[in-house]
């Protein structure tokens, strides 16, 4: 464990004094070109520089938003802000049951746009790192695919504890390696504090709970929510004026 | 002039009894529908609000692991109704035996589902009072407490039922004034 984490750092070492040295030269020569990964002569190819996190940004009434876990149009005129913890029955129904029609008939047609925040409970021992794992996926652009696997499997992952292992399952192993070593960073917590955050400023006390924002309006509501009341309250309040 | 009731402890026990269990009902009822989102105003809201609320209590029925998707969305869908309605008619106090002993048998199936979610050590929440309360041993001694009043409730209107009432003409006449 300790020889694959010091070869991992020595690439990473590598990759940054090769960058560096190009940028220079680059400054020196009037132009800048961005810096290219360092190609491995092992079966273990050296990972591309993780993305840096983006700067949140604010959308309506909805500030401190971390553009990778948020979907759709920022000029859509309803707002949903859904407070999650993987570990939750509930939050799984939302997400297999409710999540997929909302993206395909009002998310991605302009009509909402949907912002994740994540809220794990503390009487949800895996939730906490499910939420890690879930955001340094997306960080590198693969969460959806992370977010899929640990609703989908979250009996599993429950009991045994084991979320790296179904992480795993989702994602390639250069992905999982980029995953890991972000959720070992450190860097993740503070997100999920913020979120935490929110969350408290918010009430909220269970999850999922949906905060909508429409015509200056906001409307909390906690627990699951059937797609087809779902759709019938979108339908009200996208026709208000 | 008419002799007023007795107070007596089986009249206590029926009218404690049909206080708190009439009106924990009552309010086990409202709070499903109308707990946590409580949205009244415009008209698709509170449908939503309601909507959202027994779809949480589902999820709760469902939880307990004892019923089908179809029981459970059957039981989520009429029982809040049910508990409205059996907690005024056990307050108001109409047809009381009928009633209390329909409050009854419910009552002891929410205990025998409680302790035995209980015993099972499953993390759940109760489903109660349409709010997420944790299922514990305090939850158990509540409904079991409950479960006794509305026993001891039932069988005291029964029993009560059997008396003559003190107005009628088989009672034993009131003794008269010396002069």
């Amino acid at each position: 464990m300790n020889l694959r984490v010091l070869g991992v750092a020595t690439l990473l070492v590598l990759a940054l004094a090769l960058g560096a040295s190009r940028d220079s030269k680059a400054q020196s020569t009037g132009t800048t070109t961005p810096a290219k990964p360092v190609a491995s002569k092992s079966a273990k190819t050296a990972s591309p520089a993780i993305p840096p996190s983006p700067q949140p940004i604010t959308v309506g009434p909805v500030t401190d938003i971390d553009p990778r876990k948020a979907f759709g149009s920022k000029t859509a005129p309803v707002i949903l802000e859904v407070f999650s913890d993987f570990q939750c029955p509930a939050c799984k129904n939302l997400y297999l049951a409710t999540n997929r029609q909302l993206m395909d008939n009002y998310v991605n047609t302009g009509k909402v746009y949907l912002i994740h925040r994540d809220f794990p409970l503390q009487m949800h021992a895996h939730s906490r790192v499910a939420a890690l794992y879930a955001r340094a996926a997306a960080q590198i652009g693969r969460g959806e695919a992370v977010e899929q696997a640990l609703f989908e499997n979250q009996e599993r992952w429950e009991a045994s504890g084991d979320v790296d292992g179904i992480v795993a399952t989702a994602i390639s192993a250069a992905d999982m390696k980029k995953v890991r070593d972000l959720v070992k960073s450190g860097t993740l917590e503070p997100f999920i504090e913020k979120d935490l955050a929110l969350g408290h400023m918010h009430n909220v006390n269970q999850t999922p709970t949906t905060e909508f924002y429409a015509h200056g309006q906001t409307y909390p509501y906690a627990g699951q929510v059937n797609y087809e009341f779902l759709k019938q309250f979108l339908d009200q309040l996208l026709a208000q004026k | 002039m008419m002799q007023s009731s007795p107070w007596n402890l089986r009249r206590l026990v029926i009218w404690a009894g049909r206080l708190v269990l009439g009106g924990t009902f009552l309010y086990a009822g409202v709070a499903k529908i109308f707990l946590p989102n409580t949205h009244l105003w415009p008209w698709f809201v509170l449908k939503f609000s309601v909507a959202t609320n027994l779809s949480n209590f589902h999820t709760e029925v469902e939880a307990y692991k004892l019923l089908s998707r179809t029981a459970a969305s059957f039981v989520a869908n009429t029982l809040p109704f049910a508990e409205v309605v059996l907690g005024l008619l056990v307050l108001v106090g109409w047809r009381l035996r009928l009633f209390a002993s329909l409050l009854t048998l419910i009552m002891t199936g929410f205990f025998i589902v409680v302790t035995r979610a209980y015993l099972l050590h499953m993390n759940i929440v109760c489903g109660c009072f349409g709010v997420p309360e944790p299922l514990t041993g305090w939850t158990v001694l509540r409904d079991a407490l409950l479960t006794a009043l509305a026993w001891w409730m039932t069988i005291c209107a029964f029993i009560e039922a059997r008396q003559p009432h003190p107005w009628s003409a088989s009672a034993p006449a009131p003794e008269k004034a010396s002069a």
